[in-house]
């Protein structure tokens, strides 16, 4: 495209100046992706040479160093007790006799059943003399992934310990050598309310963390290379085990059953995430401008009872959205309040059709989400509108500013700056926003058309409440749950990215500090 | 001043004010339409509460008799264990995720070490994937841990706690926007770190901790997916809303509709009654967080 | 042989239950998953047998509200965690014996549960030869409710008129077609067209017979179009409906409380009606179904019989006559259906009505009904008889692609994958290894005869055997004349490797 300077811009009229950044945001979005990717590669590229260098490290260390140094490489926390530092020393001791306690008593075994994710299914067996038949439970799939999952963590995270007491180690030797003192238990107990009180304050979340969130995610991105479902639970019927890329052959085939005119896998795929994005779009947006609106007006000044036009609002947020939104699906059904009332005023002779044209269904699901979603907008751009300076508006009237031009000056930008993250976020989780579409519509009405593989998919299905279908429905497809999951994070993840390297206000963190 | 001028001036002001009232005016009657737009559905569900004359759905919205028999009805279901579990569940989830959150988010505020960075885009990805897909693997561990079916209750604490560190861009936000200027002071007194956060920042976040706590007492009364995954057809593990969303199910919704209602209203009590009082430190909170991250 | 077997095993049960009574004297803790609305009867129930078994079993049971369809899902995400003894709707058993969540039934259970129940119910209760559950109910059937006050006495047995007296009151005629395959497929049976399922002893199914798509099954779409068709059509099969403007209802039997509370003496019931197209007239068919009732597979074969003694006593006759007594469920048990209080309940008279028009629920594949579910909607956006065979079609197209076979590949069929020759699974598939030769390297699980040979999937060839084993001939027997299929019968359990080069075979033990 053709870039003008900034002289050459001003000169633009105004129509030209937007169509002029319309473009360069267009434009900007590929070389986003291509920064992403390269610092992505680069990311990828340290780490690995990192991993280089600790191992350089370690050898050489070996090399060189002293006895107690040599010594922990086999025992941990050998360094440690010949520097004096006894508490350090006693930690790293008792992490390898865990280790190696763990390892021999039962990690070894999931460790070798990986590969195969169990030898022997369960078998059954007839009890003549009683007259029945009694199963007997041998290898768990499901147990030996997870299990093995965990003693892979726990392995690293054995390997990283040991090579900070290998350093440490060598530090300390250091130290000594330039004549300085060591940090002494005290010390070091001191320093987590202090120098280190970070680590103090992230030891408990990051744990958490690492076992309810990475761990399950490593896991559910594992079992889209295997054939965990229904007919192989990995427990009380068939094991299950690895079919390498199956799974996203299955997913990615675009050839269609020509015969029954089903669309292929990936061409439902793709309609349903033309949706979501649809959805994501304008729940996002007709939220935001609405809100930003309702709250303006509360605040205008004049207007009374600020309050108590809040406290209504807000009432959506505490009313749980089981209860409330069911209700309000009933509402809009074919028989249900809206329809009899408006055919009882004789407005209209025959219901409409809220939830069973797709289109109407459609529409009918992003109003209704208004209703939900406006009353937080209200609440956060409540707060914003009172920060931003009250001497700008002044200035501006001064200079005959219109309430519009005030707006979409001063207003409108500035909610834009400060919000644009929230956007992003929202934007995110309306794309995941399962309550909605699974409370009001459940996914209705039907898609014909849509892959035999792919189940019951409707035309208001999100990826998210797709997801859920597949995992509960008849045949219990978790491969496929957790190949589509992994598809809905590499879509949310390049809107991320793309966002990210765009919006102005992430860059600058510290300048509001 | 001259007499024209100053009929001029009264003009205008009078044009001012005769403008703004019918601005004003517009905007009552559009707030007043959505007034009563956004409070339809709960006057229903509270008028359908009171209704006697039948249990199920009906065409209509004001009963023909009223009186507490649903709510009385409650006390033979197991309504009020469920209540007390949501309950229980509610307000130690909303204590230990506050502490988690505010951990967390400190950290990340304040402190400026070599991870985080890495640590905050880490999050930022693992905030990317669907929380659903985890569903039948935490449901595993817990299984394996004795915290489903009759012990779900500790086991969806265990998970809403341990998963709650990746909330912290909220009250993130809020935590930058105080001076660091006050934390370089009380160091230089010699506070060490764990005291500034006692005795400075905390008094000073009293919004964003509010907000926290409102958002974490908020969250176990609406969950039925995975709650219910958890508590595998065991009432005694049933959060309220797994134990009414059976309600409406096909055998029972005849008899149970507006005991469902008259559940509903119970359930939204104590979440609108903290709302009522604690709206002005939630939109603090909101506003001091969300408006930068 | 099957005779002789039983014979031998009722000898040996009259020896052995004297000798191992005692073993069952002792308590069980259990759990039982039923629906809300016998959750206390069934306390009664247990706590009768308790006292009055002969094998001195106590169970000590908690008793959970799980209403049907639930218990299915549960006892599929997790087996280990179910409930000992469950109910769940017919449709869900393939998919619970495919989980292994059902224990099969033994000998003399099978023989008792056959020869007391409807022939109907027990079909539903069979994989293969297999009983795998107890019948529970037999009224899972629908048929027509309407408010006496709007429809005429004479227009209910013709849809037109149904349709066009809830046109003229501008009432709704409920008839849940866009989201339940299960009344769907009521026009097509009144048509004559079949849907009928195989499976094998695992649950697993082996073939189809389905007729939808035929000129008798355009006929049928054509009678659902007029239906779903008109503005006052509503996709609802609940009661309540009669409640916000409806005059018409299809539903079952659990809601004739319910509709008799709303619409009081203005509820008629009836069978469904008949619709016609090109001047013939079709009586619309139904589905009839049961529940059932399944214990959990476990390995203590003392708990899994009394459990298996409480699961039959709860479905026999006294049990089921409790439950029709107390909530009008109609009874499986022959006897139970043959006494005067069943035959005189309204809502069973109207099941009975509509039972000659009705089809055997059998098994079905789970994924029949997301495929047929979609049917109604093609046929409301259809414009002509091209888009009404179009949805036909397009129906046919998916029910094949259930049954896809690579019919060029080579599986191993045998004891292991429980002799499945239409296997879509790729666990006994030879993978090519590029050489034109094919290996597979699984497992073979101990058991009376492990055998098996290789098949292309669907066919029952013998050209791939015992006589083409030309390495490795000492790990498997040579049965002689015992072995007319030419089947590789392998010596010992354990994990082999085999390896086909187009004309031999050499199998290799790892």
């Amino acid at each position: 495209m053709k870039r003008y300077s900034d002289l050459e811009y001003l000169r633009l009229s105004k129509l030209q100046k937007f169509l002029y950044r319309l473009e360069s945001f267009f434009c900007s979005i590929p070389v986003a992706v291509w920064h992403t990717i390269k610092k992505l590669g680069l990311a990828i590229w340290s780490f690995i040479k990192g991993i280089g260098l600790g191992i350089a490290e370690v050898v050489t260390t070996f090399k060189n160093g002293s006895k107690p140094t040599r010594l922990s490489y086999v025992i941990m926390g050998a360094g440690c007790f010949a520097h004096g530092q006894i508490l350090r020393g006693i930690l790293f001791l008792l992490f390898e006799i865990v280790f190696i306690f763990y390892m021999v008593t039962t990690g070894a075994y999931w460790l070798s059943m990986l590969p195969s994710l169990g030898k022997l299914g369960p078998t059954k067996d007839y009890n003549v003399i009683l007259d029945v038949y009694t199963t007997h439970y041998h290898d768990n799939s499901f147990k030996i992934l997870l299990y093995g999952v965990l003693t892979i963590f726990f392995i690293i995270a054995f390997i990283y310990t040991w090579w900070v007491n290998i350093r440490q180690s060598k530090t300390a030797e250091q130290i000594l050598a330039s004549g300085k003192k060591l940090k002494s238990g005290r010390d070091d107990l001191r320093s987590l309310v202090d120098d280190s009180f970070h680590k103090t304050l992230l030891a408990l979340p990051m744990t958490g963390i690492l076992v309810f969130t990475v761990m399950p995610i490593v896991f559910m991105m594992l079992v889209a290379f295997t054939n965990y479902d229904g007919a192989h639970n990995g427990y009380s019927n068939n094991l299950f085990h690895w079919v390498g890329l199956d799974n996203f052959n299955t997913m990615l085939s675009w050839t269609s059953n020509t015969s029954s005119g089903a669309q292929s896998y990936a061409a439902t795929f793709g309609e349903v995430l033309t949706w979501t994005l649809i959805w994501a779009f304008f729940a996002t947006f007709t939220n935001y401008f609405l809100g930003m609106m309702v709250a303006m007006a509360i605040n205008k000044k004049g207007i009374r009872f600020k309050k108590g036009w809040r406290t209504i609002l807000v009432m959506t947020i505490a009313i749980p959205q089981f209860i409330s939104l069911l209700y309000v699906s009933k509402m809009f059904a074919k028989n249900g309040l809206i329809n009899n009332f408006l055919i009882d005023m004789k407005w209209i002779d025959t219901a409409l059709p809220f939830f069973e044209k797709a289109s109407w269904a459609r529409v009918t699901v992003i109003l209704i989400n208004i209703w939900i979603g406006i009353p937080y907008l209200m609440l956060t751009a409540t707060g914003i509108l009172m920060n931003i300076p009250q001497d700008l508006y002044e200035s501006a009237r001064i200079d005959g500013a219109s309430g519009w031009q005030q707006y979409s000056k001063i207003t409108l930008p500035y909610m834009l700056f400060v919000t644009g993250p929230y956007l992003l976020t929202q934007f995110t989780g309306n794309m995941n926003n399962f309550n909605v579409i699974f409370l009001l519509t459940g996914g209705a009405p039907n898609n014909p058309a849509a892959s035999n593989s792919a189940g019951t998919v409707g035309y208001t299905d999100l990826l998210i409440t797709w997801l859920y279908k597949i995992t509960m429905g008849a045949e219990s497809q978790y491969y496929l749950a957790s190949v589509v999951g992994i598809m809905v994070f590499v879509v949310v993840a390049l809107i991320t990215l793309v966002a990210y390297s765009l919006l102005p206000s992430i860059k600058n963190e510290e300048d509001f500090q | 001043m001259s007499d024209v001028k100053v009929q001029k001036a009264m003009k205008q002001h009078m044009g001012l004010t005769a403008s703004r009232r019918i601005s004003n005016t517009a905007i009552y009657i559009v707030l007043t339409v959505m007034s009563v737009i956004w409070l339809i559905p709960f006057i229903c569900i509270v008028l359908q509460s009171f209704r006697v004359e039948s249990t199920w759905q009906v065409g209509y919205v004001i009963p023909r008799q009223w009186g507490w028999n649903n709510y009385v009805n409650l006390a033979n279901t197991d309504f009020w264990r469920w209540y007390t579990n949501t309950f229980v569940l509610a307000i130690l989830t909303a204590i230990l995720q506050t502490v988690i959150v505010l951990c967390m988010s400190y950290t990340l505020s304040r402190f400026r070490f070599k991870m985080r960075k890495p640590l905050m885009k880490f999050m930022l990805v693992l905030g990317l994937f669907p929380g659903m897909m985890t569903m039948i693997i935490l449901y595993r561990v817990l299984a394996d841990l004795g915290l489903t079916q009759k012990n779900s209750i500790p086991g969806l604490l265990l998970v809403y706690v341990a998963s709650s560190g990746m909330g912290y861009y909220v009250s993130k936000g809020f935590f930058d926007t105080i001076s660091k200027s006050l934390d370089e002071a009380a160091r230089v007194d010699g506070a060490n770190r764990f005291k500034v956060l006692v005795k400075i920042i905390l008094p000073l976040s009293k919004p964003i901790v509010i907000y926290t706590v409102l958002t974490a007492f908020m969250g176990p009364w609406g969950d039925f997916v995975f709650a219910r995954y958890i508590s595998m057809g065991t009432s005694a593990g049933k959060n309220v809303a797994v134990g009414m969303y059976d309600w409406l199910s096909q055998d029972q919704i005849g008899k149970n509709y507006t005991m469902f209602c008259a559940g509903g209203v119970l359930v939204a009590l104590p979440v609108t009654i903290l709302f009522l009082f604690l709206q002005r430190y939630y939109v603090e909170g909101i506003t001091g967080g969300a408006v930068k991250g | 042989m099957k005779k002789l077997i039983s014979l031998v095993l009722a000898l040996v049960m009259l020896a052995g239950v004297a000798a191992v009574g005692e073993g069952f004297a002792a308590s069980y803790d259990i759990t039982v998953w039923v629906a809300e609305e016998i959750k206390e009867l069934t306390a009664q129930q247990i706590e009768a047998f308790n006292s009055s078994n002969q094998y001195g079993i106590k169970f000590n049971a908690t008793i959970e509200a799980v209403s049907e369809a639930v218990a299915a899902d549960n006892m599929v995400n997790d087996v280990e965690a179910g409930g000992d003894i469950f109910c769940f709707p017919q449709d869900q058993f393939a998919r619970l014996v495919k989980a292994g969540a059902l224990s099969k039934l033994g000998v003399a259970a099978s023989e008792k549960v056959t020869a007391e129940n409807a022939a109907g119910v027990v079909a539903a209760a069979k994989s293969g030869d297999s009983l795998y559950a107890y019948p529970l109910t037999a009224d899972n059937g629908y048929f027509l409710f309407y408010d006496k006050s709007v429809i005429p006495e004479e227009d209910i047995d013709s849809l037109e008129a149904l349709i066009a007296d809830c046109e003229a009151a501008q009432k709704y005629f409920a008839f849940e077609m866009q989201t339940s395959s299960w009344y769907l497929a009521s026009f097509f049976f009144g048509t004559g067209c079949v849907s009928e399922w195989t499976t094998d002893d695992a649950g697993t199914f082996i073939s189809v017979r389905d007729t939808f798509n035929s000129p008798e099954g355009l006929i049928a779409v054509k009678g659902m179009e007029k239906l779903v068709k008109s503005p006052f059509h509503l996709s609802s099969s609940k009661a309540d409906s009669f409640e916000s403007n409806a005059a018409v209802v299809v539903t079952g039997i659990w809601d004739y409380e319910l509709a008799k509370q709303i619409l009081g003496d203005n509820l008629g019931v009836s069978d469904l009606p008949s619709f016609t197209v090109d001047g013939e007239e079709y009586h619309i068919g139904s589905f009839n179904g049961c529940k059932l009732m399944g214990v959990k597979p476990s390995n203590d074969a003392y708990r899994q019989a009394a459990l298996h003694f409480l699961a039959q006593y709860l479905t026999g006759e006294e049990c089921q006559m409790q439950r029709f007594n107390a909530k009008s469920w109609g009874p499986s048990n022959l006897v139970a259906q043959a006494s005067e209080e069943v035959q005189a309940n309204p809502g069973l008279a109207a099941l009975l009505k509509q039972a000659p028009y009705s089809v055997p629920q059998g098994q079905i594949h789970g994924s029949w009904w997301g495929i047929a579910q979609v049917i109604a909607d093609d046929v409301k956006l259809a414009t002509d008889e091209a888009g009404l065979q179009a949805a036909l079609d397009n129906y046919q197209a998916k029910i094949e692609e259930l049954f896809t076979l690579d019919n060029t590949a080579l599986l191993f069929v045998g004891a292991w994958n429980g002799w499945n020759n239409a296997d879509t699974d790729k666990t006994y598939y030879l993978a090519s290894k590029g050489d034109g030769t094919y290996a597979l390297t699984f497992d073979v699980p101990e058991s009376g005869y492990m055998g098996g040979r290789v098949v292309n999937p669907g066919s029952w060839d013998t050209d791939k055997g015992f006589a083409q084993v030309t390495e490795g001939a000492d790990l498997i027997q040579d049965l002689g004349a015992d072995n007319p299929d030419n089947n590789i019968v392998f010596a010992a359990p354990g994990n082999y490797t085999i390896t086909w080069d187009g004309e031999a075979f050499s199998i290799v033990k790892n």
